[in-house]
C-alpha cells in the first residue's frame, strides 16, 4: 500500500494510491486522478526530521572523508519540505547546488533503546527525499550548517509512503537521480555505512523516536551542480519517483 | 506541548566569541562563523516547568535563555520589522551533555529526552531582552546573564535566519546560550527567573526517563 498526502478542495488529505498508480482514493470514498493531484510532503505535523551525512562509503570517498564514527546526525525543520512535482528555489549565487537522493524511513511506533534486530519493527514505511545542498554556504560550525541544509522548500519529499511490509529489504534498493533525464547518481542502499536498523537503534539510545518521525539516511556518490530550470528526479526501487524543478530566485 | 519547531543558536554570546577567536582561525573551523549557528531541539526534548530531567552519572550543562514564540511567519523579514513577528516569550533551560567542539552537530548530546524544560509563555514585551536571567541551583544563585550580551540581538537573529528559513507561527526561537552556563548533577533542583516571566523549575534525577 502507498499513502500520499494531497491538497484537495481546500483540505490536506491522506489518500491511498491505487495499484496502477493512476488513481488516488479519498477517505470519503471518492477518487482523483494522480495526474491532477496537488502533492504535499507525506509527513505528520510535529515530526522530528533526522538526516544523516556521510552515510555512504562511495560518497565519502568522493568528498574525501573517512567514514565517521559516531555517525553524523543533524535535524531539519518542516520548513524544508516540499511535495512531489513542486519547485525549489535556487539562489542566484548557488553555483554549487546539488541534489541528494535519500531513502527515508518513517517511524511507525515509539522506539526507545531498541536493538538493531528489532529496529525495523518500528518502521511503518519508506519514502524518498531529494535533499538539496548548497556547497558555497558550507561553514565549519555544526556542519552541514542550516544555511546549507535547512532552507525553505529545499527538501522535496514523496511522492508517497510505501508500507514497510512491501519493502523486503531496505538495504537492497537501487537509488538514482536524473537531471533533465541524465543520470547523475546511481547507487544502492547496500552501500550505507549504517543501515536503517542500526540508525534507529543508535538514535533510540538517547532519544525516543515517535510515530511520524523521519530518518533521511544519506546519499550515495554523484555530486552534480544544477541550474535554474533543471528537472530533478530522484528514484528508489520499489518506492517510486520524486520529481522537482529548480527555479531561479526572483528576489536575488 | 508545542505545535512548532524549536530552533536555537550557539556562538551568539559576545564574551564567548572573544574567547574563541584564536580557535576559530585554525582547523577544523579555519574562519569565524558568518551565518547563525543553528540547532533544533526536537519534540522528545520538550518538558514543562517542574518536570524531572533524568540524567546519568555525569554532570550536564544547563543554559538558561529566552524562547521567543513566533506569532506570524517571518520570511525574509527585515530586522526593524522582526519583533512584530514575536507574540510570546518563555524561559527555557537548554540542557546538554558538555562538549567542546562546534564542528559537527551534537544531536545525541543536546537532544535527549526531557532536555528542554520550558516555562509558561507570557506576552512578549521588548524590555525582557535587556532583563537579567538568573539561574538558581538548590537555592543558591549560580549564574546571571542578560541577552544584551548577544552578538546578534533577537531582531537581527530573526532577520538573518528568515533570509533562508521561515520562522513559522508556533515556532520557538532560543536566542542564544551563555558560554559560562553552570553544570548540575543528579539530585539538584534548578530555578530560572527573569523579570516578571513565569518561573521555570526543573528537577534533575538519576536514571532513565523511560
Amino acid at each position: 500500500m502507498k499513502r500520499a498526502r494531497i491538497a484537495h478542495e481546500g483540505r490536506a488529505l491522506w489518500v491511498e494510491v491505487a495499484e496502477d498508480g493512476e488513481v488516488l482514493r479519498l477517505p470519503d470514498g471518492g477518487s482523483v486522478k494522480a495526474a491532477d493531484a496537488v502533492w504535499l510532503p507525506p509527513v505528520t505535523p510535529g515530526a522530528t526530521i533526522f538526516a544523516l551525512g556521510l552515510n555512504y562509503a562511495d560518497h565519502n570517498k568522493e568528498l574525501g572523508f573517512q567514514s565517521k564514527e559516531p555517525p553524523l546526525v543533524f535535524l531539519k525543520g518542516p520548513n524544508t519540505l516540499s511535495g512531489h512535482n513542486g519547485t525549489t528555489l535556487r539562489p542566484t549565487d548557488a553555483n554549487q547546488m546539488h541534489p541528494e537522493c535519500e531513502l527515508v524511513a518513517v517511524i511507525g511506533k515509539p522506539a526507545r533503546s531498541v536493538s538493531v534486530v528489532r529496529a525495523l519493527d518500528h518502521v511503518s514505511g519508506y519514502t524518498i527525499a531529494c535533499d538539496y545542498a548548497v556547497r558555497e554556504y558550507l561553514e565549519n560550525y555544526y556542519r552541514p550548517n542550516a544555511r546549507v541544509k535547512n532552507r525553505d522548500g529545499a527538501t522535496p519529499l514523496g511522492p508517497w509512503v510505501v508500507d514497510a511490509a512491501d519493502i523486503a529489504d531496505p538495504q537492497a534498493l537501487a537509488l538514482r537521480t536524473t537531471v533533465n533525464g541524465k543520470t547523475v547518481q546511481d547507487g544502492s542502499t547496500a552501500d550505507m555505512v549504517m543501515s536503517v536498523a542500526e540508525l534507529i537503534s543508535y538514535l533510540s539510545a538517547t532519544m525516543t523516536l515517535m510515530p511520524g518521525d523521519l530518518i533521511l539516511t544519506g546519499t550515495p556518490q554523484g555530486v552534480h551542480y544544477c541550474e535554474a530550470g533543471d528537472r530533478v528526479v530522484c528514484e528508489i526501487e520499489g518506492i517510486g519517483r520524486l520529481s522537482n524543478t529548480l527555479v531561479g530566485d526572483k528576489a536575488a | 506541548m508545542l505545535a512548532g519547531t524549536v530552533y536555537g543558536v550557539v556562538l551568539n554570546d559576545r564574551d564567548e566569541r572573544a574567547g574563541l577567536a584564536g580557535a576559530f582561525a585554525v582547523s577544523p573551523y579555519k574562519a569565524p562563523p558568518e551565518s547563525p549557528v543553528v540547532y533544533i531541539k526536537p519534540r522528545n526534548c520538550f518538558a514543562r516547568s517542574g518536570a524531572e530531567v533524568f540524567i546519568g552519572d555525569e554532570d550536564v550543562e544547563i543554559a538558561a535563555t529566552l524562547g521567543l514564540l513566533i506569532g506570524r511567519d517571518a520570511a525574509r523579514t527585515a530586522a526593524e520589522d522582526a519583533l512584530a513577528h514575536v507574540a510570546g516569550v518563555c524561559l527555557a533551560l537548554d540542557v546538554t551533555v558538555p562538549h567542546e567542539s562546534y564542528y559537527r552537530p551534537v544531536v545525541p548530546l543536546r537532544c535527549r529526552d526531557g532536555f528542554l524544560p520550558l516555562g509558561d509563555f507570557a506576552a512578549f514585551a521588548p524590555s525582557i531582552l535587556t532583563t537579567e536571567i538568573v539561574t538558581t541551583v538548590d537555592g543558591n544563585s549560580v549564574h546571571r546573564w542578560a541577552p544584551t550580551r548577544l552578538v546578534r540581538d533577537a531582531a537581527t537573529l530573526i532577520a538573518d535566519l528568515s533570509a533562508f528559513m521561515t520562522l513559522a507561527a508556533g515556532d520557538v526561537l532560543l536566542i542564544g546560550l551563555p558560554y559560562d552556563a553552570p553544570c548540575v548533577r543528579a539530585g539538584q533542583s534548578v530555578t530560572v527567573t527573569s523579570g516578571s516571566l513565569p518561573t521555570l523549575k526543573a528537577q534533575f534525577n538519576a536514571g532513565d526517563a523511560r
